[in-house]
């Protein structure tokens, strides 16, 4: 398989080639990072909810939507990008996606792990520390015939950017998102103190890579790769691509049980995730509820004290009640504010 | 009917993409398959294609995403999209909940109807020990 360690690239070829070598038919581990920082949002994702547009234009930070999962990230260049593009023929693109991550995300922890710190991956497809804070982003995407694989190795995060260029209701609560990313999100000179020489972590990686994928053939992109990057460059940077996903904002589902009772589900997304509520309803008190969803409470009871203290309560009493339950310091839920979950519980509950 | 574990109800056709089809004269409404949902994982996301829309068999008319890894689905049938279902939308996770019911994806009037002729009813031998192979493959 060829190897292709291209360095520093105009941020946007950053995103463009990985996307390109699929169809363009080709295989390929690709290493790399932006010379310009810019911000890059997950392929379902709406920009104009997740990412302070304005902010990013007055400040020339570009925006690109790429076709992998995931969440909104602030990309520079000290994060090396490791893309890898299999065949979905190819045997180790078979199983399902938890094996995947597994058996791809491996070298990337192998190499923390040389560098000096002790990373694991941690299923489904995330890279941490002893101390469970996350260590690298990934992602993955069908893309044309293949599976794309990308992640970074993180030398260094500008925080105070990737939290300034997220769009949040408050101040309050960006700083919130700030000091929960500093807790949750860790780098290789914080690990290390120092982070260490490129080209070193490069040669670990590239190791690590060909003790799973074989032998890597240094190579330079094919001319079909480099057409296919100027037609995507041209497709990949209208607004329409950027902007042209809308998330619904929906009322809850109700199922009414009786003049007095129902059950209605609703789910909200929030900055943190998705918030699931289950609410039983009779005579306008909450009966019972059931909170789910892939956000983070902490500490991790802290979501079955929310469901206690709100049990019985009239329907009218819940904002005042979710307000106070956070204002008494029970709970930390980076990314799910007061007004999230008051609205995945009171919009059902109309 | 039950295959490897996994429903297949028996007045469905099926592809090997994991698709299905509850096919009316040249109308169909099609989704994912009960093994789809289930290699996929929580479904956090899925695109609604868009009404008006001609899809195409076998080539990719809409997304889904789990566990940060987006996912293709290729149409199961040629058509034209009549009616999609926004409320995958608003909750992806119905496809797991519910891949032949309230977890379908669209419902469309078929280019030819004589597709129909290339894909498997669930008693079929051949899509039988296709669905096995696949558990196998996908450790499921």
């Amino acid at each position: 398989m060829k190897l292709y360690d291209l360095g520093h690239v105009p941020w946007l070829d950053s995103q463009l080639i990985y996307h390109a070598l699929p169809r363009a038919n080709e295989e390929g581990l690709i290493l790399l990072a932006p010379a310009e920082p810019y911000v890059c949002i997950g392929f379902h994702q709406d920009a104009e909810q997740e990412v302070d547009l304005d902010l990013c234009r007055a400040r020339h930070i570009p925006v690109f939507r790429r076709e992998v999962g995931g969440g909104a990230v602030f990309l520079d260049g000290r994060q090396l990008f490791y893309q890898l593009v299999l065949s979905r023929d190819h045997p180790l693109a078979q199983g399902d996606k938890t094996a995947l991550y597994r058996r791809l995300l491996e070298p990337v922890a192998e190499t923390y792990r040389q560098l000096g710190v002790e990373a694991n991956y941690r299923p489904v497809n995330d890279i941490v520390t002893q101390e469970g804070r996350k260590i690298a982003g990934t992602g993955a995407a069908e893309i044309a015939n293949s599976l794309v694989l990308v992640g970074n190795v993180i030398f260094d995060f500008d925080y105070q950017t990737m939290v300034q260029v997220l769009r949040v209701p408050d101040e309050k609560y960006r700083d919130k998102v700030f000091k929960s990313m500093q807790e949750n999100l860790t780098t290789l000179q914080r690990e290390l103190g120092q982070t260490p020489d490129w080209d070193y972590v490069t040669g670990l990686l590239t190791r690590n890579y060909e003790a799973v994928l074989g032998p890597l053939t240094p190579g330079t992109l094919s001319q079909a790769v480099l057409d296919t990057v100027e037609t995507l460059r041209q497709t990949h940077t209208t607004e329409e691509w950027l902007l042209d996903r809308k998330r619904p904002a929906r009322a809850g589902r109700r199922v009414k049980v009786s003049t007095t009772a129902a059950v209605v589900r609703n789910v909200y997304k929030a900055r943190g995730g998705l918030i699931r509520a289950t609410l039983e309803i009779s005579a306008d008190r909450l009966a019972a509820i059931e909170l789910s969803g892939d956000f983070f409470f902490y500490p991790s009871d802290g979501v079955a004290k929310l469901e206690q203290c709100l049990t019985g309560l009239a329907l009218a009493e819940i904002p005042q009640a979710v307000r106070a339950f956070y204002a008494e310091g029970l709970i930390d839920s980076p990314g799910i504010a007061p007004d999230d979950l008051i609205a995945a519980l009171s919009s059902g509950a109309k | 009917m039950e295959i490897g574990g996994y429903q297949f109800p028996d007045e469905l056709y099926y592809d090997k993409e994991h698709n299905w089809a509850r096919v009316d004269g040249d109308q169909a409404t099609i989704g994912v398959t009960d093994f789809a949902q289930a290699i996929a994982g929580e479904i956090v996301f899925a695109e609604t294609p868009r009404v008006g829309r001609s899809i195409e068999s076998g080539n990719p008319f809409m997304s889904m995403e789990s566990g940060k890894w987006v996912g293709r689905i290729k149409a199961i049938l040629s058509g034209q999209i009549d009616e999609a279902n926004e409320e995958i939308e608003f909750d992806s996770t119905i496809i797991n909940q519910s891949p032949y019911g309230d977890g379908w994806l669209a419902k469309i009037t078929l280019n030819n109807p004589a597709e129909v002729d290339g894909l498997y009813h669930a008693d079929n031998a051949d899509f039988q020990a296709f669905i096995l192979a696949e558990k196998e493959k996908y450790g499921k």
